[in-house]
C-alpha cells in the first residue's frame, strides 16, 4: 500500500546499533545480574525473583539483542531549510516534524557511551513540551554542523516560536 | 516594557504630593488576641471544667497556639505602626516595614478590580481587606497592592472613589455567563465529596479524641451499630459519608461561585476572558485573549447522562497545576452551556466543540479489545501463580475472567468517545475513557505533528496523530485513525507543517 508519508532521506550512523546495545547492557543488564545474584543469595524471596528475572531478562533479550537493529532500519532524519523530520522507534514507529519557524533551541548533545563511539544526539525542542524532537545515532561532527546551521537559521526567523 | 505598560511602580521615595496618609484600623490586633483566646477556648474549657485529661501532645500544641496567636499580634501591632497608604489624584499609594521600607504606587487609570475581602473574624469586627488588582495576567491571589485591614466604612469609600472614575471601565465587558444556583447538582457529585467527607469526620474525631472524647463510639451507640450486619454497616458508613460530602461539597460551591460572572472585558492592548465569584472572597482570573489557543470540554463518564461537563481555555502562559485552576472559565455546567459559552470565548461560527466529529474506525475498537482482553489475561496470569505459590485462597485468581467483561465494556466506552474533525480555524480532537475530552485548538497554534504506529496498529492499520503546542497540555491526540487519513488528518490540522514530509500523489 503506497503511503503518502515518506520516510525522511538520510540513516543514521551504523555504529549506533552498538551504542542501543551496550546501553541495555549497562541498565537492564546490571538489573538481570541484581536480580539474579539476589535470587541466589535469598532462598525465601526465590518464588518472586525468578519470575522477576524471567521478566527481567525478556526485556534485555528485547532491547539487546531485538531492539538495536529493529531501530536502525526504522531511523530516519532530515533538515530542510523549513522543518526538522524524524522517523524513530521499533516495535511504535513515531513521525515527527517540526516547522524552524516554531524551534526553540537546537542541540548536539553527547553521553559518555556517545563519545566512546564517536556519536551525537541532535536535540530540537519547540515552546510545546511534548513537541520536542530527537536525533540519536549522529556522527558527531555532523550533529554539531547540523545544530550550527538550523540555529543559524532559527534565529533569522522573527517571533518567538509559540 | 514602554512606559505606559508599567502599571504597579516599587520605589524608594513617595510622590511629593500634599496628601494625608493614612493608618490601618488597629482593630486588626485586637482580633488577633481574641481569636488566639477563642481558638484556645474549648480546649480550656474542656481542660478547667470538665477535666479532661490532656496528653503531653495536646498541651504542647495548645501552647504553640497561643504563642503563634501573640506573635501574630505582634506581628500586626508592628505592621499597624508602620504602615500608611493614601489616594491622590493619580495614583494610589502605600508604604510599609520596619526595617526595610517598602513603597509601592499604582496608576489609578491602571487599576483594573477593587475586591473587599472579609473573613468571618474581620466582619465581626467590622473590618474588611481591600485587594486591588491592575489587570495583570495572573491569577488574582496575587494583588497588585493589599490593604489589610481597613474599617468598612473606609473599605467603601475607597471601593467609591477608586470605582465610580472609573466604573465604566469595570462594566463595559460583555457578560458571557452568570451565576446560576441549580448547577449546585453539578456540583456536589464526584468524588471529591467522598475524600471531604472523609476529611471532616476523621478530623473532627481526631480533634475529639484528644480531649478523651470518643465521638466514634457515641455514634457507634446511636445506631445500635453492634447490632448490624457488615451490609448495613457498608451501607451506613457510605450514606454517612455521602451526606456530609453532599453537604460540604454544596456548600463549597455556593461560597465559591456565588456572584460567578465571565466576561469578555478591555485589557491594556487587547481583550480578556474575566472571571470573577466567591461569597466571601472574591476570586478574580483576567487571561489575555491573545494567549487563547483554543478550548476544551470534560464530561466525566459517570455523569455524562446528566451532561455534566467542566469547561477550560487551552491557553499559553497559566499554571495548569495550579490550585486556582485558571485555564477553567466556568464551574461544572450542563453541557449545551459549556459548548455556548466556548463557541463565544473561541469566537467562532459554527461552534468547533458543538460540531459533530468523524468517528473512527471499527479497527480501533479491535485494538481496544485486544489490550483489554490481553491486560485481563496478564492479570489472571499473576494472580495464579500468586495462588500457586503464595498460598492466597483460589478465587482470588478469578479477579482477571471477572474484570475482563468489564474490561470490554470499558474498550467500547473508549472507542465510542473517538472523534476528529477540522472545524473553520481550529483542529478537534476526542478521546478518553472516565473522562471525554473535547479539545478545539487553533490550527496555526500546532508546533509540531506526531504520527504514531505500533505493530499492532500497522496490522489494524490506524496511526494515532498527537498536536503539540505550547499552551494547556502541550499535545492533544487523536488516536487510530485510518492510516492515511491520519495523515490528511495531521496535515489539515497543521496547514503547511506537514508538507515536508508528504509525497503529492
Amino acid at each position: 500500500m503506497a503511503d503518502s508519508l515518506r520516510p525522511p532521506r538520510h540513516r543514521i550512523e551504523r555504529r549506533a546499533v552498538l551504542w542501543w546495545v551496550l546501553r541495555a547492557l549497562l541498565t537492564y543488564g546490571l538489573l538481570v545480574v541484581g536480580l539474579g545474584v539476589a535470587a541466589v543469595v535469598w532462598d525465601a524471596g526465590r518464588v518472586w525473583l525468578l519470575p522477576l528475572l524471567v521478566l527481567a531478562g525478556a526485556v534485555l533479550v528485547a532491547h539487546a539483542v531485538i531492539a538495536p537493529p529493529w531501530r536502525f532500519a526504522v531511523h530516519r532524519w532530515e533538515t530542510t531549510d523549513e522543518a526538522v523530520y524524524a522517523l524513530t522507534g521499533w516495535y511504535v514507529r513515531e513521525w515527527r516534524v517540526a516547522p524552524l519557524s516554531r524551534v526553540q533551541t537546537v542541540d548536539a548533545v553527547r553521553g559518555p557511551l556517545e563519545q566512546l563511539l564517536g556519536l551525537a544526539t541532535l536535540r530540537v525542542t519547540t515552546a510545546s513540551s511534548s513537541g520536542a524532537i530527537t536525533i540519536v545515532g549522529l556522527d558527531h561532527h555532523l550533529a554539531a554542523e547540523t545544530a550550527d546551521r538550523l540555529t543559524e537559521v532559527t534565529e533569522r526567523i522573527p517571533g518567538d516560536a509559540t | 516594557m514602554s512606559p505606559e505598560q508599567v502599571v504597579v511602580v516599587d520605589d524608594d521615595t513617595p510622590l511629593d504630593v500634599d496628601v494625608p496618609w493614612q493608618r490601618l484600623s488597629a482593630r486588626m490586633i485586637v482580633v488577633d488576641v481574641v481569636r488566639t483566646l477563642v481558638s484556645l477556648a474549648p480546649s480550656l474549657v474542656a481542660f478547667v471544667l470538665l477535666d479532661v485529661s490532656v496528653g503531653p501532645g495536646t498541651a504542647g500544641a495548645l501552647i504553640a497556639l497561643a504563642v503563634l496567636g501573640a506573635g501574630g499580634a505582634l506581628w500586626d501591632a508592628v505592621r499597624w505602626v508602620t504602615t500608611r497608604y493614601r489616594l491622590t489624584d493619580d495614583h494610589l499609594e502605600r508604604s510599609t516595614g520596619l526595617v526595610v521600607r517598602r513603597y509601592r504606587r499604582i496608576r489609578r487609570e491602571r487599576i483594573r478590580s477593587v475586591d473587599v475581602d472579609a473573613r468571618p473574624r474581620h466582619r465581626v469586627a467590622g473590618l474588611r481587606v481591600v485587594l486591588v488588582g491592575a489587570g495583570q495576567q495572573s491569577a488574582a491571589s496575587e494583588s497588585a497592592l493589599s490593604l489589610d485591614a481597613v474599617r468598612r466604612a473606609d473599605a467603601e469609600v475607597l471601593r467609591n472613589r477608586l470605582l465610580d472614575e472609573e466604573g465604566s471601565r469595570r462594566d463595559d465587558g460583555e457578560v458571557l455567563q452568570t451565576f446560576r444556583l441549580w448547577w449546585i447538582v453539578f456540583n456536589v457529585v464526584g468524588v471529591w465529596s467522598l475524600l471531604l467527607a472523609a476529611g471532616v469526620l476523621w478530623g473532627g474525631g481526631v480533634f475529639l479524641s484528644a480531649f478523651g472524647l470518643d465521638p466514634f463510639g457515641w455514634a457507634a451507640e446511636l445506631v445500635g451499630w453492634s447490632g448490624l450486619g457488615w451490609v448495613q454497616r457498608s451501607v451506613l458508613v457510605v450514606g454517612a459519608m455521602f451526606g456530609v460530602g453532599i453537604v460540604g461539597m454544596a456548600v463549597t460551591y455556593v461560597t465559591q461561585y456565588w456572584g460567578f460572572e465571565l466576561a469578555r472585558v478591555p485589557g491594556p492592548g487587547t481583550t480578556q476572558l474575566r472571571t470573577r465569584h466567591g461569597l466571601l472572597r472574591t476570586r478574580e482570573v483576567n487571561r489575555d485573549e491573545r494567549r487563547l489557543r483554543g478550548a476544551m470540554i470534560a464530561e466525566p463518564v459517570a455523569w455524562r447522562w446528566m451532561g455534566l461537563t467542566d469547561t477550560e481555555v487551552v491557553t499559553t502562559g497559566l499554571s495548569i497545576w495550579s490550585p486556582n485552576q485558571p485555564a477553567a472559565i466556568l464551574p461544572r455546567a450542563p453541557r449545551s452551556v459549556a459548548v455556548r459559552v466556548a463557541s463565544t470565548v473561541l469566537r467562532a461560527d459554527p461552534g468547533p466543540l458543538s460540531t459533530p466529529l468523524a468517528g473512527h474506525p471499527r479497527r480501533a475498537l479491535r485494538r481496544r479489545l485486544v489490550w483489554a482482553t490481553g491486560l485481563s489475561a496478564a492479570l489472571t496470569v499473576v494472580l495464579a501463580y500468586a495462588v500457586l505459590v503464595a498460598g492466597l485462597p483460589w478465587w482470588v485468581a478469578l479477579a482477571g475472567p471477572v474484570l475482563w467483561p468489564l474490561a470490554l465494556v470499558a474498550a467500547v466506552i473508549a472507542y465510542r468517545a473517538l472523534g476528529h474533525g477540522i472545524v473553520g480555524d481550529h483542529a478537534v480532537v476526542r478521546s478518553g475513557l472516565v473522562s471525554r475530552r473535547t479539545v478545539a485548538l487553533q490550527r496555526s497554534a500546532v508546533s509540531t505533528v506526531v504520527v504514531r504506529e505500533s505493530v499492532l496498529q500497522r496490522r489494524l492499520g490506524l496511526r494515532s496523530v498527537t498536536l503539540a503546542t505550547a499552551a494547556g497540555w502541550g499535545g492533544y491526540a487523536a488516536p487510530d485513525l485510518d492510516r492515511e487519513e491520519a495523515v490528511e488528518f495531521a496535515r489539515q490540522a497543521a496547514p503547511g507543517l506537514l508538507d515536508t514530509a508528504i509525497v503529492e500523489p
